[in-house]
């Protein structure tokens, strides 16, 4: 058998605008990140957890950039590291010194697990596991390499996804994970999204709270077992200031708030920070526009963008070759011009772009790579 | 970026580890014979110059050029040797107009329509999947896969699950795909293989930087989606 050779690259580019050009002469479509929302966000989290006992892991996933992770840790409130989706999206940040790992999924192949055992050589690093069958996979790969890894049991409270169902396995795992050579039994991680939405405060903090509280039964009696729960991660954007309400949460896995999107608007304490710039380059009648921003730059998953303006603009429809953007009145964008989008799903937008813009004030101040983009491994 | 699956050429595709985009050669070939002439073939589907390099080369004397979306898509494909390249999106500002200009040495660049119908996602669509691996069956007759949406994608609907009619791929989330079936069948475990159809091929090498062409079950070659992310 011969070598796979990985092929060269080839030539081609996004145009990437010189720091300091305004914002209405860069090459479109972009992705721009508003520096003062991103910092805003970055902050209110880490103002609420200042001085509380509990810290926020950023989850690498949603903005795929070592950049935007090092601004969350230097504002304080943080684990010091960073929580993943794959395997290859936590060597990027592991690499770029994220001090420690917890990848908030379950692993099951060999070459993976060899380079989860690997990271776990140079840093604290945890994997997330709901099932008996993943914990002898864990261990030949952890002890191959004579490394340790972490491990936390996934609780499912409402995804119907990744999670144990029942916390009498949930106790049963985490003895088998205890009595595993390679591993070391951590605690506990959950995720969740809320039913009613938009909910309001009361709602966020009533259903919130029924998660969190069914993931801190787990750890009663993972504890009345006699195993030590050190983690309990559980609890994210729309939780993060119900989570601090409760003195067994250690961590929540906080993303979304980052950049935010259009679904998490009830979130009013963060600001919109990603949009993607566009222009119009057809004018198909008096009150609809053709504009540059295909479907792969932004996804749909949870429906069309939103407009963020021109003010009275609708997205009409959005496939490959570009949005439609229809007025009540007549178009007021001319073709050159530009509008700009809100996504509804801002992870699957930050994952189809290699690199964001940084703007302030209509200037591009900093270009954010985002190398963990296209990281499914 | 995605970092290129190191395996040796003819692996057996379950070995590529997953999820992988791949493309079965003999498909992709056949729906490149398939062509009516003339036509021009959308490479901006896969964005791959090395399947565009194949398709005009199958199609030779039938696929008078390709077509893609933007000037900076173009670049690529000018780059990997395509030499006649319509553009279909109106180029509207002075730097796309000077980018697909400096093109003119390399290529022949069309942008209005010159009438040459185009070849779309058809035969393509017949070649494309993605493998996945179940990584957790916590509770009966559902099986969570490591293919999410940032794997397959789903701006144009649900992934199908290949050689499991009676399978349903739910919808998932982004980096999980969800497999559920009905009482009494027992089609995964942790750990199995298994592909997936996309709903829409272009979205799915929007999400990936390589593709892996498969022979007969295994890896023939390994191709750069090097107009991935190129939307100018």
């Amino acid at each position: 058998m011969n070598p796979a050779a990985t092929p060269a690259p080839d030539a081609g580019a996004n145009s990437a605008p010189a720091i300091g050009t305004p914002l209405a002469e860069v090459e479109t479509p972009q992705l721009v990140i508003d520096l003062d929302a991103l910092a805003h966000n970055i902050a209110v989290i880490a103002d609420h957890y200042r001085g509380k006992h509990i810290r926020l892991r950023p989850h690498g996933k949603n903005h795929k950039s070592p950049q935007i992770l090092a601004m969350q840790i230097a504002a304080g409130g943080t684990v010091g590291g960073v929580c993943a989706a794959k395997v290859s999206e936590a060597e990027v940040f592991a690499n770029a010194g994220a001090g420690n790992v917890l990848l908030a999924n379950q692993v099951v192949d060999a070459a993976k697990i060899k380079r989860l055992a690997a990271i776990a050589k140079r840093v604290d690093t945890i994997v997330a596991v709901d099932h008996p069958a993943q914990l002898p996979r864990l261990a030949a790969g952890a002890t191959a390499l004579d490394a340790s890894i972490g491990v936390v049991i996934e609780i499912d409270t409402m995804m119907r996804r990744g999670g144990v169902r029942q916390i009498a396995d949930a106790v049963a795992l985490a003895k088998q994970v205890a009595a595993t050579p390679g591993l070391r039994f951590r605690g506990l991680m959950s995720h969740q999204v809320p039913t009613v939405r938009p909910p309001t405060r009361a709602q966020r903090f009533a259903e919130g709270g029924r998660y969190i509280e069914r993931v801190l039964a787990a750890k009663a009696a993972i504890e009345n077992a006699g195993l030590a729960v050190d983690i309990v991660s559980t609890g994210e954007t729309w939780t993060y200031d119900v989570a601090a309400t409760y003195p067994e949460v250690t961590e929540i896995e906080g993303g979304s708030y980052v950049v935010m999107e259009v679904p998490y608007a009830y979130m009013e304490e963060f600001r919109f920070a990603a949009r993607v710039l566009g222009r119009v380059v057809q004018r198909l009648d008096d009150r609809r526009a053709l504009g540059d921003v295909p479907i792969d730059a932004i996804g749909a998953p949870n429906g069309p963008p939103t407009v963020d303006g021109p003010a009275g603009l609708v997205v009409e429809g959005i496939d490959h070759h570009g949005v439609v953007l229809a007025s009540d009145g007549p178009m007021p964008l001319a073709i050159g011009d530009c509008f700009s989008l809100l996504t509804h799903q801002q992870d699957i937008t930050m994952n189809r772009w290699e690199r964001y813009l940084g703007v302030r004030a209509g200037v591009v101040e900093a270009i954010i790579d985002a190398p963990a983009r296209g990281c499914v491994h | 970026m995605q970092q290129p699956i190191e395996q040796p050429v003819g692996s057996p595709v379950e070995q590529l580890d997953t999820p992988a985009l791949l493309v079965d050669v003999a498909k992709l070939d056949a729906a490149a014979a398939a062509l009516v002439e003339p036509c021009r073939i959308e490479v901006w589907l896969h964005n791959t110059p090395a399947i565009a390099l194949r398709q005009l080369a199958v199609a030779e004397g039938k696929a008078v050029g390709i077509a893609v979306r933007g000037v900076a898509e173009a670049e690529v494909f000018a780059a990997a040797g395509c030499g006649d390249i319509r553009i279909l999106r109106p180029l509207v500002t002075a730097a796309s107009e000077r980018r697909a200009a400096a093109l003119a040495g390399k290529a022949r660049i069309v942008t209005a329509d010159d009438g040459v119908p185009l070849a779309g996602a058809d035969g393509l669509t017949a070649a494309v999947s993605v493998s996945a691996r179940v990584t957790s069956t916590p509770e009966p007759q559902r099986a969570i896969t490591d293919c999410g949406q940032k794997a397959i994608g789903r701006d144009f609907g649900d992934p199908r699950v290949i050689g499991h009619p009676s399978c349903r791929a739910s919808a998932g989330s982004a980096e999980h795909g969800v497999i559920t079936w009905s009482a009494g069948e027992h089609p995964f475990a942790v750990g199995d293989w298994l592909q997936m159809a996309p709903a829409d091929v272009a979205t799915a090498f929007a999400l990936h930087d390589f593709a892996y062409g498969i022979e007969a079950g295994r890896l023939a070659a390994v191709w750069r989606i090097s107009g991935r992310g190129l939307f100018q």
